[in-house]
């Protein structure tokens, strides 16, 4: 007969202690403890997530399959591509009056207001100066300085106006293109039919341009802003909830000739790519003006950038200049992790 | 000294108890830790599931979308796009993704590629401004 075990007290309290951390490690959930539902897809030439918590589950899909409807919606109606779409109709009409979508109105109201109040860095007539360049395209090429001198015709905030719903076009020549504001408004549309369905905490992501709704279920959304030149890399990350948070930049759309960077951000001033800046990211109200200053930031450089940005009570923003140095406006600091 | 004493107190039973317990917790942290950061790949087609795998096991598959096939490999834990027919291969030069939430997307050829499954505190952030 083996001689029985003689286990001191501490001996016991030791063993017990490591059976509870064996249990702990065991029984410890491996996700959080509410999952939020997740779900894509290709709207505006780009990938679209929303990230969104709530219940019941059923709702919940409701909501967000009706934010996806309503961002196809406003693509139906402002995508230069789509026939008969209002930014369509506006590119065929000569100077008599089009009448448009109210949404549509609305995007090109503060297109106008944004085009104004940055000098006209910002510019819903480039249509035909992007075509020009074919930087979206397999057939990029650099434009001579007269083809650009003649794209430039009919460019600039004064030759559109608008009345209620409807667009005039001082110049024939002008080609409305709000692909610098559309996805933003679409952004903004998206979180407004998730909030009337009752969602409080989500998030809508196109490509990197997000509107947050509410904060991520008792903390704030951490947001990475990508690194301009290191695409492993992220340049800050930003705690915010109930925003708009987008990032301009001229690594996402550009080709490469004699060792030169031409991108998809033009100065409506030269009708060459904006060469101040590596990166704009603006934290704002709304995602339609986030997408608009940012753009705009984007062609006035790092300096006039972020007194622009500063202008806006309730903006904040995030500069990287073209040598690659960061600047940030004051508010933004306290929100960088 | 109290080690000593306790040691002094125990019997080879007793040490083996103690051994086996404290292995196993050990290989239970390592076992947490080291687990991938993603754990499967979704592919979507216009809002549809069309392809699910896990990124453990290699394989190379064949997506078909209106343009024509793209073909996804699954190699070493990570999936990238090798093939693609739509015009400006964005989705080819996107890179291998292995982490939960990365995503490849051919907005061309209406597939979306997504990794799915991992551990969402891994993440350094929770979305990505770019």
């Amino acid at each position: 007969m083996s001689k029985p075990s003689r286990l001191s007290r501490p001996f016991f309290i030791l063993l017990l202690l490591l059976l509870l951390y064996g249990l702990w490690i065991f029984s410890r959930p491996a996700e959080e403890p509410s999952q939020p539902l997740v779900r894509s897809r290709l709207l505006m030439g780009t990938v679209v997530e929303i990230t969104a918590f709530g219940s019941p589950p059923d709702a919940l899909e409701r909501a967000v399959t009706a934010a996806f409807a309503e961002m196809a919606r406003i693509e139906e109606l402002m995508s230069p591509h789509r026939t008969g779409s209002d930014v369509a109709r506006l590119a065929e009409a000569e100077t008599e009056p089009v009448a448009v979508a109210s949404e549509t109105a609305e995007v090109i109201t503060l297109g106008l207001t944004v085009a104004a109040r940055s000098g006209g860095a910002f510019d819903l007539c480039l249509g035909r100066l992007k075509d020009l360049w074919g930087i979206e395209t397999d057939h990029p090429r650099v434009p001579t300085p007269e083809e650009i001198q003649a794209a430039l015709e009919g460019t600039g905030q004064k030759k559109l106006q608008v009345i209620d719903n409807t667009i005039v076009k001082h110049d024939p020549r002008s080609a409305v293109d709000l692909g610098g504001i559309a996805k933003g408004f679409a952004l903004e549309r998206a979180a407004r039919v998730m909030e009337e369905a009752g969602i409080r905490h989500a998030a809508v992501n196109a490509g990197g341009d997000i509107r947050l709704i509410g904060d991520k279920l008792g903390g704030p959304w951490r947001i990475g802003v990508q690194h301009p030149r290191d695409s492993g890399k992220i340049l800050a990350r930003l705690a915010l909830q109930d925003v708009a948070v987008v990032t301009s930049g001229d690594y996402e759309r550009f080709f490469m000739r004699d060792g030169h960077r031409y991108h998809h951000l033009f100065d409506p001033a030269t009708g060459y790519p904006a060469d101040r800046c590596q990166s704009v990211t603006v934290v704002a109200p709304r995602a339609d003006l986030a997408d608009a200053l940012a753009t705009a930031a984007f062609v006035l450089g790092p300096k006039k950038g972020l007194d622009f940005l500063k202008s806006y009570p309730e903006v904040e923003g995030m500069i990287v200049d073209a040598a690659g140095q960061l600047t940030a406006t004051p508010g933004l600091k306290g929100r960088t992790q | 000294m109290m080690i000593r004493d306790l040691l002094g107190r125990t019997t080879i039973l007793d040490r083996a108890i103690v051994l086996v317990l404290a292995a196993a917790a050990v290989s239970l942290v390592f076992f947490q830790a080291g687990r991938p950061p993603g754990e499967k790949v979704i592919v979507e087609r216009d809002g549809r599931v069309v392809f699910t795998a896990p990124l453990a096991v290699d394989r190379t598959v064949r997506l078909d979308g209106p343009l024509g096939p793209t073909t996804l490999k699954i190699h070493d834990g990570k999936a990238c796009v090798t093939d693609s027919p739509c015009p400006l291969k964005i989705c080819m030069g996107m890179g291998e993704v292995a982490r939960s939430g990365d995503l490849v997307a051919c907005v061309p050829n209406h597939l979306l590629i997504r990794v799915s499954g991992g551990r969402e505190k891994d993440k350094e952030y929770d979305l990505l401004s770019r």
